[in-house]
């Protein structure tokens, strides 16, 4: 009973949601008109999928990036690699992707004599995700009770074998859920790539608009292409915080 | 045991240890007593290696410890903390297996056959897939005091393993710690159980303020000589129902 309830109320928001863009769309709009967006459906499905691709390959590399990054922080030895990654972080945080994705394109690419979009489209994504994602590990390793460590140093672990049995292991329960969020923050990114002319989504609907006119509706599919990939994303990413706060409670 | 402490200082914001000296030969079992603060954890860890010290030097068994020797050191020491400091990931064997295999270089399956040999010696084979938050804190300190032991350690280090626990655990504990040393383990072991220190100790060590204010075998206890000592002794065990 109390679940159907909750069901009912999720179905009375959705419907608050739809009545409210419908009410906007019908206001400024003329007659919706899909029929240029379904020509170019293979187009737009390419776009579709290079945008999860540059996003999972972004993410894959952010997670390296992030953990360089994060170690470079931690030799001691070594001061002018911390001020490496402390320099790359503060300009990431301090600049928006839309700027970094222009300047890696038509400037860092022109210089570097490198043509692919792909590739240059990846490693802004990468390196800009990166930056966060090194805080994420550092908050991540930094809530690891001293005692594990000190443990792991009785004990005769070296420093390898202290984060690869120990450390890691650890970490990877209360990582998981803020690197997913960065994934949709990452898919959601990759839209910028369309500054430097990268044929992801965006830019695949742009065309399609350019063409047709009928804008309105490139923006409606455009939002239905984004949330087939986040939302379940979002849900999955939350059941996995249930579940592990279950075995937490447990 | 040999062991030769010499003009040890050690300085946290504050002096923590105060020019100890000390030279003992052939003793199996070290107990370290004296209130909170007095510095006889910071000494165990000092001996352990796991802290540096500002002056001085520490001799075990002939070898003075040194930055080059430390690693290799330790490997020879069970360290047992206060608060058992399973690796919280891991089953009761896992934390036992994973030090034996990955430091150690032992063998998994004849590791395992041993680890389990050993919990079952120490009643916790029961709980040998258990994770450390599913078994008790007295529990968990025995499966540490095991984990101590199957390196096959030349002295077993225990910084007050029965402070966070309450009288029957505490109870357990000091079971599984006579059983070690019953192995003819050598032990040094910090702790507020004077009764049992009483009864386990070759040789006290009593700290006060950071110093050695009085040290001897374990008649020392009866028949104290410093008025800190006797002052301590009155203290703790006043409510005590220990002797």
């Amino acid at each position: 009973m109390k679940n159907y309830r909750k069901h009912l109320n999720f179905i009375f928001a959705i419907l608050l949601y739809v009545a409210f863009f419908y009410f906007v769309i019908t206001r400024v709009g003329d007659r919706l008109d899909f029929s240029s967006y379904i020509d170019y459906r293979m187009l737009l499905f390419k776009g579709w999928l290079r945008t999860i691709a540059v996003s999972i390959l972004g993410v894959l590399l952010s997670l390296i990036v992030g953990l360089v990054l994060y170690f470079m922080q931690q030799i001691k030895r070594f001061p002018f690699l911390h001020s490496l990654a402390e320099i790359h972080k503060t300009i990431i945080f301090g600049t928006p992707l839309i700027v970094i994705a222009i300047v890696a394109y038509y400037f860092i690419g022109t210089a570097f004599n490198i043509n692919s979009r792909m590739f240059i489209g990846v490693m802004t994504l990468g390196l800009y995700i990166g930056a966060y994602i090194a805080d994420i590990y550092k908050g991540a390793i930094e809530s690891i009770h001293i005692n594990q460590w000190q443990t792991a140093k009785m004990f005769g672990f070296t420093k390898y074998q202290t984060y690869r049995y120990i450390i890691f292991p650890q970490v990877l329960k209360s990582i998981l859920p803020p690197l997913a969020g960065q994934f949709a923050l990452t898919i959601k990114g990759s839209a910028l790539l369309s500054y430097m002319a990268l044929n992801e989504f965006l830019n695949e609907v742009n065309v399609v608009q350019a063409i047709s006119y009928d804008v309105m509706e490139g923006f409606i599919i455009l939002s239905i292409g984004y949330w087939l990939i986040t939302v379940p994303l979002i849900v999955a990413v939350r059941r996995f915080e249930n579940k592990l706060h279950v075995r937490v409670v447990k | 045991m040999d062991i030769k402490l010499k003009n040890i200082d050690k300085y946290y914001e504050k002096k923590i240890l105060d020019d100890i000296n000390l030279e003992l030969k052939g003793i199996g079992v070290l107990a370290l007593i004296g209130p909170s603060g007095s510095g006889k954890s910071t000494l165990l860890r000092l001996i352990a290696g796991l802290e540096s010290f500002e002056r001085g030097s520490i001799e075990l068994n002939g070898v003075e410890l040194s930055e080059g020797n430390l690693t290799e050191f330790r490997k020879s020491v069970g360290f047992v903390f206060q608060d058992h400091n399973l690796f919280s990931h891991l089953t009761v064997i896992e934390n036992i297996c994973l030090v034996l295999e990955k430091v150690h270089k032992r063998d998994s399956i004849e590791a395992r056959a041993e680890v389990e040999k050993l919990l079952d010696k120490f009643g916790l084979i029961e709980h040998k897939d258990k994770y450390p938050h599913q078994i008790s804190g007295g529990q968990s300190q025995r499966v540490s005091i095991v984990r101590a032991l199957a390196i096959k350690p030349s002295i077993i280090l225990l910084d007050e393993p029965t402070s966070s626990l309450d009288p029957v655990l505490t109870y357990e504990v000091l079971v599984a710690i006579k059983k070690l040393i019953d192995q003819d383990k050598n032990v040094v072991i910090v702790t507020h159980e004077i009764g049992f220190a009483k009864e386990i100790a070759d040789y006290i060590l009593y700290l006060e303020d950071g110093k050695i204010v009085e040290h001897g075998d374990r008649d020392m206890l009866k028949n104290p000589q410093t008025y800190e000592l006797r002052g301590f002794l009155q203290k703790v065990l006043t409510f005590s129902a220990v002797d």
